[in-house]
């Protein structure tokens, strides 16, 4: 047995000594996106865990067909693990069963490709400055819109669309760089540590700086951590362990130089990773607990934000909905606090998203590895949105922002997709809460 | 595995991605949630229609292949378990709900349609389908037909069979029955009724018609604790008797209240409690309160250490934690689990649960034990570790004396769970050589050759070795059966 | 029919009686008081009547458990006074007579309006004790209410009218007297009538019963009257009460609280005794005007000159029945009318049939509607129990 497989066969052993196991009671079929649209069990996560212990017991090979498809035909949304009555710790399994996979069988060219980029900085800058550079000509937007509705969205036109879909909603004004002010009068809080992130340092600074100046506005303190990299979560999620484990620690010794309170994430992803720095790296004895307690302080925005009632801002009179992501609301469990955000935002009226729990068919780089699942799974989630009647789709994570915001381009919809906390943001800057900035929400669009 | 032209033919019926027979991908198909048995099936096909499941049963038998329908593989009795190589018809593609009818309180659906989301489409109307097993996010209405489930609120409503109005079966030779509809006497034999409950061996229900109810207005939930587990029973019979009819009433026992108490899923039971009473009241707001004024009354009278109850959802789904997870916290104190399903008439409780507690005693055992109080249906859950040899004896031998305990004071050996291939070998307690002779009969009559399901329900040694008196050559040909493509 | 019965005294001598009848290639009729409306098409003549009235013992009765088994021949009135002490009852309440038997009620298998509330006569029914055609003598199901043991064989015996075997023991679920029982009664035209059962069907208030009966019949000077059963806690009916009547927009007629509210319904069952023509008109209940209309027409034909006829309907069931004494008809013509009441109500999804009718009019019209497509599997089903056809013929 490789050594993958040894530690595949490690966790599954692990989690049954630890008395998670699955009892195959079935109760997460429901609950899975892939299952519920293709209607195999081998699809389901119930399904997965046998085929792992299939593997773990010697009765089927990780090489085969059968454990390459489904394994990797897993969104590791993690919608099963609530729904799980004994507790069954999917995503960590998932993640060793394509380690395990990963040996038996080379990852495709374009997974490797893609892995590579967003791990190594000298390939990461240039990738998103051609990106950003890509989306400011325009042309994305404009090649998105001539083909919308023409054909299930897939491969490069998908790709188009996601960029295009990762610029700013349109008369959205960013407010200056570091203009936060403190909350008048209101004490200092903790103290933060801002993961910036790789797509969203490349393609989304503007979230990266909206999240600095809301937490600030709140009274937390922005403390810079430099020598921070990439969190893994898609070397992890592809089974490149690791990869992923060399990036942890990496970060675990940035953040515990820089001695903050809490590790403020905007990417709901790149959170519900770090959160589990702390079992990613359980074997390595020197930095164990030191992740774990890292991972301690991981804190979603919108967590911290909820924690301190957030500071109410100036009216946005708009219609908008919640997409939760599955890493936020299923690997995090942090269903409420997003709530609580959009609460404080005035008149914004928040309308239900059907299915707003179930996985938009992004998963990292799924939409580009599954296209035609990544489609179907994603094209509900579009059909939904439109449905909602939102003027405004408002999410927690910078892939689901592309997947939805590259279907609705591509679907013909003119709704746009912000972060939450672009949107708090707005309405700060709408109540002159920044320096120089003032426009006390007049009921024009934005 | 199956022949390659049976697999062109299924695949040139329900399309190449609903037809599997790849071994490894087979694996996943092997056991239902009772994974003590496992059998990988010959094959498996997803089909969407009627029409596809009928020419696939055609295809299939013509092969002389066996067939086991499948829902979502929730079953706890290895029902859906395919032995010797059966061609397995998953229903998990057809989950359509084809019409909710609101002003006459039905609705038409195919066999995969998710029993809690059935209910969830109705309530845009108000409505909602009353019975609900304890896997009801998970399992199918078609599986509930096969199984005639019941679940917690049956003490009120009553199990599947009262809901279910009519059905669209397919037949083993490929021809199409309609039975029941409501709205429509058909007088003659209840064939729906008698379709109900068998468990796949009869056919595929391929449309099923059930009745909706109105969402009841309010609901009361109260949590009794009691110090000793007779007087929860007494309080049970104590209500009951008064005329009282709640929606639900369920006891987890003192072993049970420690296993949820020390998992993930602490419920803020006292742990040094014997038994834990859920009562429920549903209907209208204004008799509401002094329904559980009057439970509570009587659970204080019978000893109750004190009686909690929830005025809004958040508490009640609080008061309902300990009994819902009781079985996945279960799971994490003990590796295996045994679950039993036996029904005794309620008066009988008492001493039962003190025999079960003796037996368990005896062979040094945990019997940790969760129950429909109200209609007398326990689940004495036996925990264990497969890899003790010893202990997988000892379970067997105490499992069969808990089932004989039932059985002599009255009682039947499934309530719920139906038999499958787990209980088939107890039916004997039960039933003497005529009443299963009677069975096969009945079996033979839709399924003359043998193809549904075959294996269980019905234990082989008792198959009669006569000729089936059903098998009449000159009735044997179905009316309606459709000419072979 | 035979007026001479026979009457075993135990499980043991109704199967020497079939046994024997069998080897005789003689013929026998399952029944129980012979108090029960005819059944229809399901008659024959010739053959011994067996009756099972001296197999009327209690065997278990435990009222905490809410079970009951009984030989099939106990009274449902004697049954009604052994459990009523312990506020219990039986809710059976099918068209026949308070003083039919147990055994005839399940034999029967159909159900009266308490259905809604109660469930139809077969859910509660838990288990039998059954001496079939060639001479076996079963115990299916059991006294518990919860059971998936092996086939529902009670279901195919519970309406199988004495064809497949006969009953001789019964295990029945019981429920508990509720504490209030209250009938409003709501009078007015026929169409204003059906309206108000249309308002009490889709309206959310847990309604026991409904049932539309003559105005004459309860003395009513309106020509129909709307009869809204509800059951449970006081404060419950007094708020269901409530309810309908502002559901409704109007006050009722007459309200009958406990004694004469069960006194009504009471009455109600025997409504079909003496009729020589009996229609069951069924459709959804949200057809039930046009079940109503289709039920008035063979009515007004029934009538002929001078004649009685009726009509009651089960609303929330959307079941029509007519009930008709034909002192003078023309056979030609009511069949004729029968004939297109069926067409209509089968157009709607619905049916007719006939449980009572002379013989020239039910063979002409036919007793049911067509059931083709099971007629292969109930001809098996009847060849597994009584291969000889010892007992009445087989179901339609």
């Amino acid at each position: 047995m490789s050594a993958a497989a040894d530690s595949l066969a490690h966790a599954v052993k692990e989690q049954e000594e630890g008395l998670l196991n699955c009892v195959h009671c079935g109760f997460c079929l429901p609950a899975c996106p892939t299952y519920r649209r293709l209607g195999d069990e081998a699809d389901s996560p119930r399904g997965r865990l046998h085929l792992m212990r299939a593997v773990v017991e010697g009765r089927l090979d990780p090489g085969s067909e059968a454990f390459q498809t489904h394994i990797g035909r897993c969104l590791g949304c993690r919608a099963c693990e609530p729904v799980c009555p004994s507790g069954v710790e999917y995503g960590n399994l998932l993640e060793l069963a394509r380690h395990v996979g990963g040996e038996a069988r080379r990852l495709s060219l374009l997974t490797r490709l893609l892995l590579r980029v967003f791990g190594t900085e000298w390939l990461a800058r240039p990738a998103m400055f051609a990106g950003r550079a890509a989306r400011a000509t325009g042309i994305p937007a404009l090649v998105t819109r001539l083909l919308a509705g023409s054909a299930p969205p897939r491969g490069p036109r998908l790709g188009l669309a996601m960029l295009a879909a990762s610029g700013p909603m349109r008369g959205l004004r960013a407010a200056p760089a570091g203009s936060g002010s403190p909350r008048p009068g209101a004490a200092a809080r903790a103290t933060v540590g801002l993961l910036t992130g790789c797509v969203q340092a490349g393609l989304f600074s503007r979230v990266n700086e909206a999240t600095a100046r809301v937490l600030e506005a709140n009274g937390y303190q922005i403390v810079p951590v430099d020598a921070q990299g990439c969190c893994g979560a898609l070397h992890a999620h592809a089974g490149d362990l690791e990869a992923a484990r060399a990036m942890a620690r990496r970060n675990v010794e940035a953040f515990e130089a820089a001695g903050v309170d809490y590790l403020a994430m905007n990417a709901s992803g790149c959170g519900a990773a770090m959160a589990e720095y702390g079992s990613l790296l359980s074997h390595d004895p020197a930095m164990r607990d030191r992740a774990a307690a890292i991972a301690g302080r991981v804190r979603d925005v919108s967590e911290l934000l909820a924690a301190c009632g957030p500071l109410r801002g100036s009216a946005v009179r708009m219609k908008a909905t919640w997409d939760a992501p599955c890493h936020l609301v299923h690997a995090q469990r942090v269903s409420s606090p997003p709530q609580t955000v959009l609460d404080a935002v005035p008149e914004l009226e928040v309308l239900p998203l059907a299915g707003a729990t179930e996985c938009c068919g992004g998963a990292g780089i799924y939409g580009l590895t599954h296209p035609h699942l990544g489609g179907w799974i994603g094209g509900d989630k579009v059909r939904s949105v439109v449905e909602s009647g939102a003027d405004i789709l408002v999410t927690g994570n910078p892939g689901c922002m592309m997947q939805i915001g590259a279907g609705l381009r591509l679907a013909g919809s003119g709704v746009p997709v912000l972060h939450l906390v672009e949107l708090l943001d707005e309405s700060y800057r709408r109540a002159g809460l920044y320096h120089g900035e003032s426009d006390h929400g007049n009921g024009s669009r934005p | 595995m199956i022949p390659g032209r049976l697999t062109k033919e299924l695949a040139r019926i329900c399309g190449r991605d609903a037809v599997i027979v790849d071994r490894d991908r087979l694996l996943v198909y092997e056991s239902d949630a009772l994974t003590a048995y496992r059998h990988r099936p010959g094959a498996v096909v997803l089909p969407r229609t009627t029409e596809e499941v009928r020419r696939t049963v055609q295809a299939v038998v013509r092969h002389g292949l066996p067939i086991v329908p499948r829902g979502a593989g929730t079953g706890l009795s290895g029902g859906a378990v395919a032995l010797n190589g059966a061609v397995v018809i998953g229903t998990a593609r057809m989950n359509r709900i084809l019409a909710i009818d609101a002003p006459n309180r039905r609705a038409v659906l195919q066999p995969g349609v998710i029993n809690a989301e059935l209910s969830a489409a109705a309530a845009v109307y108000g409505l909602y389908y009353a019975p609900d097993p304890s896997s009801q996010t998970a399992c199918t209405i078609g599986g509930n037909v096969a199984e005639n489930s019941g679940g917690p609120h049956c003490l009120k409503y009553g199990v599947t069979s009262r809901y279910v109005t009519g059905l669209t079966v397919v037949l083993a030779d490929g021809s199409v029955v309609k039975a029941g509809g409501q709205g429509r006497e058909a007088p003659g034999y209840d064939l729906a009724g008698l379709f109900l409950g068998s468990e796949g061996c009869f056919g595929i229900a391929t449309e099923i018609e059930v009745g909706l109810l109105p969402v009841p207005e309010g609901v009361r939930t109260l949590l009794g604790i009691f110090d000793r587990i007779e007087d929860a029973g007494r309080a049970v019979s104590d209500i009951i008797s008064a005329g009282l009819l709640p929606a639900a009433m369920e006891i987890i026992d003192g072993p049970t209240i420690r296993a949820v108490e020390d998992s993930v899923f602490a419920a803020g039971y006292p742990t040094d409690a014997e038994a834990a009473l859920v009562i429920e009241f549903d209907g209208l707001e204004a008799g509401l309160d002094h329904e559980a004024e009057r439970a509570t009354h009587f659970c204080l009278r019978a000893g109750a250490r004190e009686v909690r109850s929830a005025r809004d959802e958040e508490e009640r789904l609080a008061l309902w934690k300990g009994r819902k997870k009781a079985f996945g916290a279960m799971g994490r104190i003990a590796p295996d689990l045994l679950v039993q399903d036996a029904t005794v008439p309620r008066t009988t409780l008492p001493a039962i649960l003190k025999g079960i507690s003796e037996i368990g005693k005896r062979y040094n055992l945990i019997v940790a034990n969760v129950f429909h109080a109200g209609d007398g249906n326990l689940h004495p859950n036996i925990l264990f570790d497969r890899r003790d040899r010893d202990e997988l004896e000892r379970v067997e031998h105490a499992s069969k004396e808990i089932m004989q305990l039932c059985v002599d004071a009255g009682g039947t050996i499934t309530g719920e769970h139906g038999v499958g291939l787990d209980k088939k070998h107890h039916m004997p307690l039960i039933y003497g050589p005529d009443e299963l002779d009677t069975m096969w009969g009945i079996r033979r009559v839709f399924d003359p050759g043998a193809v549904m399901n075959p294996g269980k329900v019905l234990p082989e040694e008792t198959e009669p070795l006569h000729a089936n008196p059903g098998q009449d050559p000159a009735s044997g040909e179905l009316v309606g059966a459709p000419a072979p493509a | 029919m035979n007026n001479q019965a026979l009457t075993p005294e135990s499980t043991a001598e109704t199967r020497e009686i079939v046994l024997a009848a069998r080897a005789a290639g003689s013929r026998l009729l399952p029944a129980g008081r012979r108090t029960w409306p005819g059944a229809g098409g399901w008659t024959r003549d010739g053959g011994t009547t067996v009756s099972t009235s001296r197999l009327d013992a209690v065997h278990h009765y435990e009222p905490a458990d809410l079970t009951l088994t009984a030989g099939a021949g106990i009274g449902l009135d004697r049954l009604a006074r052994i459990v009523g002490p312990n506020r219990q009852w039986l809710p059976f309440d099918a068209p026949g007579s308070s003083a039919g038997t147990l055994g005839a009620a399940v034999a029967s298998g159909t159900s009266g309006p308490l259905r809604n509330r109660y469930g139809a006569t077969r859910d509660n029914v838990l288990g039998l004790e059954v001496v079939t055609g060639d001479g076996r003598s079963l115990r299916i199901g059991g006294r518990v209410v919860k059971n998936v043991a092996g086939y529902d064989l009670v279901r195919l015996f519970t309406g199988s009218r004495g064809s497949l075997g006969i009953i001789t023991r019964v295990s029945v679920r019981l429920f508990p007297i509720p504490e209030a029982d209250e009938t409003l009664l709501f009078a007015g035209g026929p169409s204003e009538a059906v309206s108000m059962a249309r308002t009490v069907c889709t309206s959310e208030v847990p309604v026991a019963a409904a049932e539309l009966v003559e105005g004459e019949e309860v003395g009513a000077d309106r020509a129909m009257v709307l009869a809204v059963r509800l059951l449970g806690g006081p404060r419950e009916v007094e708020e269901s009460r409530r309810r309908i009547r502002a559901a409704l927009g109007t006050e009722p007629w007459r309200a009958l609280d406990d004694g004469g509210s069960r006194r009504f319904h009471a009455a109600r069952i025997g409504w079909e005794e003496g009729a020589s023509l009996v229609a069951r008109l069924a459709a959804l209940p949200d057809r039930i005007d046009a079940a109503v209309a289709a039920a008035r027409a063979c009515a007004t034909r029934a009538n002929g000159a001078q004649g009685s006829a009726a009509i009651t309907a089960d609303v929330l069931q959307g079941l029509v029945r007519v009930r008709a004494a034909l002192p003078d008809f023309d056979p030609t013509r009511l069949a004729e009318t029968l004939a297109t009441a069926r067409r209509e109500m089968e157009a709607l999804g619905g049916s007719l049939t006939l449980s009572h009718a002379p013989p020239q009019v039910g063979a002409r019209v036919g007793w049911t509607g067509s059931r083709r497509e099971t007629a292969a599997l109930t001809d098996r089903i009847k060849a597994l129990f009584d291969p000889d056809s010892v007992l009445a013929p087989r179901c339609p």
